[in-house]
């Protein structure tokens, strides 16, 4: 026992050289081949041979027995490459198994186990509820990133349509709104002549909307109207309870001592004040600045 | 049950008759399966063969868990194995493995040896006289991983393939012998049960042994008949262990005995490891060459006094 670890050691002293040269790979699980052959390994075919006389069946020893299959590996297989390998190791078992079972139906052998055949097996039930667990975490996985794929697609997919949409309806308002204007033009141009025109009255309700007043009841707001809508007209006039003791006594001190302003930042523009900048141009002199 | 009968001059006298009626009867499962022993037996009673393979399993102390469960695969992947205790011991191995093994009496040997507790070395021995091999063993993948998905029955009788360069040397032509015996399950073994439903494969790749075991899924209708499309139809489904044996040498005689077989292309891992460190270390050794370097080269080129240099001291 002793002596085959010496012999090792020896045998490997000389090739150290062609060891470093080599560049062995670092990993321990690896292992590395040596650059070249050691010159001193010991390769005694006939011993082997002998040996192998020694320990083999007999010669016609029935196939059943050894239920061996050689299988040729058509092409070279490189070992680093992982996929390529476990697929010639798959496509060897593969061809044993074809060639075994055909072998097998020619001697009239059970060889396929029915389904109803339960018996020990080699790795526990258990074991195999953990195995189906992981199958299916990992198909569910699979599928979930699936679905939220395809909802960012549907997501992006909608987001265009919408947009698509919103910039058709504005356009159609434009559309209708330069009809409009167009005819109320042509009007114009044509002096108010009443009948001939109405192409393009007509033109622009091709789709079948009349001009519908919105059907709401209330009066909506004009623009210009700077009162203070429902609130200011009738809502001031009507019950005299409680706040109206109020609106009174407000009444009288508003003659007494003037009525005190609106409160709060009102926006006060109209769209004639907002550009009219007479009041800015080159007086700056006499306003007073704000520091 | 004319499993245990010895192959006498009976069985020649029943075979007539069970020629015939095992062709009317039925097939069903366990039944017909009883007949086809009887049948086969007769053709064993000619030949005179009959595989009474025992192989002892054993490991070393101190080995890891890996190493331990890819142990106890082994020993559920053959069911004509005996497990035994860890042997232990420092010196003369050789002699305490043929002791056991003659007290066990089985015929051969796989001794799982871990060194370490890294490196995993595998003997292989037919043992009253038989050669022996040592192999080291790398890329481990035991049955309990959970992608090896496939099962199948324990102790059904493997189908084993081999490559054909198993054929091209004689240190490969007596590996394949001495696989196919320890790895085959004899036939009308106590433990074995029947039909074949899984696969070995051992290949040679880049000078190493490599294993698979493969189950053999086949969509069958329940008769013992398949045809070229259910052919076509069958998959493998991986099953375990994994491993590849890497031979380091043969021997003549179990467990020691003259060397037949060396391969010249084995490293030993503590070379690697060695090789691993000295670069390493030489990289300090660099480290300090530099430092001492550097020193020698200051104090010979000794900087000018700079007259700013004491500005800021207070």
């Amino acid at each position: 026992m002793l002596d085959e670890e010496n012999i090792n050691d020896l045998g490997m002293e000389d090739p150290d050289n062609e060891v470093i040269d080599s560049e062995p790979e670092s990993e321990e699980d690896e292992d590395v081949k040596l650059a070249e052959p050691s010159k001193t390994a010991v390769n005694n075919r006939d011993g082997l041979l002998d040996k192998l006389g020694d320990i083999s069946w007999p010669e016609n020893v029935g196939w059943i027995h050894k239920l061996s299959v050689d299988i040729d590996r058509e092409q070279e297989v490189d070992v680093n490459d992982d996929l390529t390998r476990e697929l010639a190791f798959y496509t060897q078992a593969l061809e044993g198994t074809r060639q075994a079972f055909l072998e097998f139906q020619s001697m009239g052998i059970p060889f396929l186990r029915p389904s109803d055949y339960y018996a020990e097996m080699v790795k526990s039930d258990t074991h195999m509820e953990k195995v189906k667990g992981r199958l299916l975490a990992e198909k569910r996985k699979i599928e979930e990133s699936e679905e939220r794929r395809k909802a960012r697609e549907n997501k992006k997919i909608a987001k265009e349509v919408q947009a698509q949409k919103l910039k058709e309806r504005a356009k159609q308002k434009k559309e209708e709104i330069e009809s409009v204007k167009k005819w109320r033009k042509n009007r114009q141009h044509s002096g108010f002549a009443g009948g001939d025109k109405d192409g393009d009255l007509d033109f622009a309700f091709e789709d079948g909307k009349a001009f519908e007043r919105s059907s709401k009841k209330q009066p909506g707001v004009a623009p210009g109207d700077r009162s203070g809508g429902k609130a200011g007209k009738g809502g001031g006039r009507r019950g005299m309870k409680g706040p109206d003791k109020n609106r009174k006594n407000r009444e009288f001190r508003n003659s007494k001592f003037g009525y005190g302003g609106r409160k709060g930042p009102n926006k006060q523009n109209t769209s004639e004040t907002t550009s009219d900048i007479r009041g800015f141009n080159g007086n700056f002199s006499g306003r007073k600045r704000k520091r | 049950m004319g499993k245990k009968r010895k192959h006498s001059e009976t069985a020649a006298v029943t075979e007539v008759n069970k020629e015939d009626s095992a062709a009317e009867r039925p097939k069903r499962t366990l039944l017909g399966w009883k007949d086809k022993i009887e049948e086969k037996k007769e053709s064993d009673s000619v030949v005179g063969f009959r595989n009474k393979e025992k192989v002892l399993v054993t490991c070393s102390r101190r080995i890891s868990f890996r190493y331990r469960h890819l142990m106890l695969n082994v020993v559920s992947l053959l069911p004509h194995c005996k497990k035994d205790n860890k042997v232990e011991s420092k010196d003369s191995k050789g002699a305490t493995l043929n002791e056991l093994v003659e007290l066990k009496g089985c015929s051969s040997c796989l001794f799982f040896e871990c060194r370490k507790g890294r490196d995993l070395y595998l003997w292989m021995a037919k043992c009253p006289n038989g050669p022996s091999v040592k192999f080291l063993v790398n890329a481990v993948h035991t049955m309990e991983e959970l992608k090896l998905t496939g099962n199948h029955l324990k102790g059904s009788r493997p189908i084993l393939t081999f490559s054909t360069n198993f054929d091209k040397d004689p240190h490969w032509k007596l590996l394949k012998e001495m696989i196919m015996q320890i790895f085959g399950s004899p036939k009308d073994h106590r433990k074995s049960k029947p039909y074949h439903d899984h696969i070995f494969v051992f290949s040679i790749i880049d000078d190493h042994v490599w294993f698979r075991n493969y189950q053999i899924s086949c969509p069958h209708t329940g008769t013992q008949k398949i045809d070229r499309s259910d052919l076509e139809k069958m998959t493998l489904v991986e099953v375990g262990p994994r491993f590849c044996l890497n031979p380091i040498k043969i021997f003549g005689g179990s467990f020691g005995g003259p060397t037949l077989y060396e391969n010249p292309f084995y490293v030993s891992p503590n070379q690697i490891r060695a090789l691993e460190k000295k670069q390493k270390a030489g990289k300090y050794a660099k480290k300090i060459k530099a430092k001492t370097r550097r020193k020698m080269h200051e104090l010979e080129n000794p900087l000018q006094v700079d007259e700013l240099a004491h500005m800021w001291n207070e």
